[in-house]
């Protein structure tokens, strides 16, 4: 049944739901505009979408719901900013651009190597490749939750990851960080 | 099953989103087939070290401090609405449908309400049950408890205190974040003697001491709450109630080493 409450009450109520996933949303702006500031006026600006749309909360997936506004404010902003990113790619470029030598701002805070090779690879990873593998690493998403969070069936969410993670076992800069014996199976 | 059914099947393996039967059928492959399980642990050893490597990067207090202005500015325009504006809406549908929701609505919130006030232990013997079945008992596995508490603080709006009371017999095996009451907590996991010990940690709510008994029975297991060092615990294991009850009382106490 579809309870509709009164407009203050349905913001009260969202912001009491959306808050505990301040985290997830930063982490996710931060990781699609790979930007510090811009990830904060990202997630302001989805919180206040998020409280004009409230009514839209149904409270059966206060942390989906959220993601999927802080994602569209986030490519909104990246279609201002960067619209060349949002041309569709099969990644292949991604390849090559990570073994571009300067190092990006989510490698300042790494010393090692290895995981350097690890972030470059993943920051190079298409936005829609990128996105889907972070919600399900970091964020521990079911595929349900993930499809629903960038509006795609379940089945590409699953031939999403799978090129994702392809994509990362293939990269150059990753063959130190799989052992010899992992890279040898499945080729 | 064969290689070729398997290996298709591998990546929704790992991810835990094969359904119960074909995973045990992919198990039992994995038993046998040397090469689709060096695959499997090829996807292990990636997302581990995602999880490791990867930063994840939480909401930094400058921006916690903007989302109160924006939130402070809502409740300043609701303020300063007169009481009818309010329910205006009201007479923007039919009455009778009007009538109908609100009813539903008070109906609704009370029934909830009541819920909210029993279902507590319900809920977190649920975590405790979906964790072990789905063999997930930690996000982050370490018995290093200066590693699980910047891992917690990382993640949720408190750092909780973190013990790894060996000496006691209860050893830390890492933690989680779970769901509790619609908010993530902490939950840190323990191990005593052949039990999983579950406890769930999060900042102590204010004014609202509850009266209901401290230690509760759910489908077999003992749930122990207690207050302490700022935090509210609870604690969900098969193991007795009088060890829980030390244990989550110590916890609680929170005199161990700094």
């Amino acid at each position: 049944m579809e309870v509709r409450l009164p407009d203050g009450d349905a913001r009260s109520r969202c912001a009491e739901l959306v808050l505990p996933h301040l985290n997830s949303a930063y982490n996710l702006a931060r990781w699609l505009s790979r930007n510090d500031a811009d990830a904060e006026d990202i997630v302001q600006d989805a919180l206040e979408r998020a409280l004009k749309y409230a009514s839209g909360l149904q409270g059966t997936n206060a942390k989906a719901w959220f993601l999927t506004i802080v994602r569209h404010t986030c490519y909104d902003w990246i279609g201002r900013n960067r619209p060349a990113e949002l041309v569709p790619g099969d990644g292949t470029d991604a390849i090559e651009a990570a073994a571009d030598p300067r190092p990006t701002p989510e490698e300042t805070v790494i010393a090692d190597a290895d995981a350097q090779a690890l972030l470059r690879a993943i920051a190079a990873l298409p936005v829609g490749f990128r996105e889907v593998l972070l919600l399900r690493e970091q964020e521990d998403m079911s595929y349900r939750d993930i499809a629903r969070v960038i509006d795609i069936p379940i089945g590409t969410v699953m031939s999403r990851l799978a090129r994702a993670r392809g994509l990362l076992r293939r990269s150059p800069l990753l063959h130190s960080v799989l052992p010899q014996s992992m890279r040898t199976v499945g080729k | 099953m064969n290689c070729n059914e398997a290996a298709p099947l591998l990546p929704t393996y790992g991810d835990g989103e094969l359904d119960p039967m074909q995973s045990a059928e992919v198990e039992k492959h994995l038993l046998t087939c040397a090469e689709c399980a060096a695959r499997r642990d090829e996807q292990v050893a990636l997302s581990a070290r995602i999880k490791r490597d990867v930063p994840y990067f939480a909401a930094p207090p400058s921006l916690r401090s903007r989302i109160d202005a924006v939130l402070a500015g809502t409740r300043g325009t609701l303020r300063s609405r007169p009481v009818w504006d309010r329910w205006r809406w009201l007479g923007a549908g039919a009455l009778a449908g009007s009538m109908a929701t609100v009813l539903a609505w008070l109906m609704g919130s009370a029934v909830l309400e009541w819920r909210d006030g029993t279902d507590l232990a319900a809920e977190a013997v649920a975590d405790h049950v979906r964790a072990t079945l789905s063999n997930h008992l930690t996000d982050v596995a370490t018995s290093d408890r200066h590693t699980v508490k910047p891992w917690l603080s990382a993640r949720l709006d408190y750092s909780p205190p973190v013990q790894d009371l060996s000496g006691e017999g209860f050893a830390l095996t890492g933690a989680r974040v779970d769901y509790l009451e619609k908010r993530a907590v902490a939950t840190l996991v323990y191990r005593y003697r052949e039990h999983v010990v579950d406890v769930f940690v999060r900042p102590a709510a204010e004014g609202t001491a509850r009266s209901r008994s401290p230690v509760s029975t759910v489908r077999g297991f003992n749930v122990v709450r207690a207050s302490g060092a700022g935090m509210d615990w609870l604690a969900v294991s098969d193991t007795s109630a009088d060890a829980l009850t030390a244990f989550v009382a110590r916890l609680a106490r929170g005199d161990a080493a700094p």
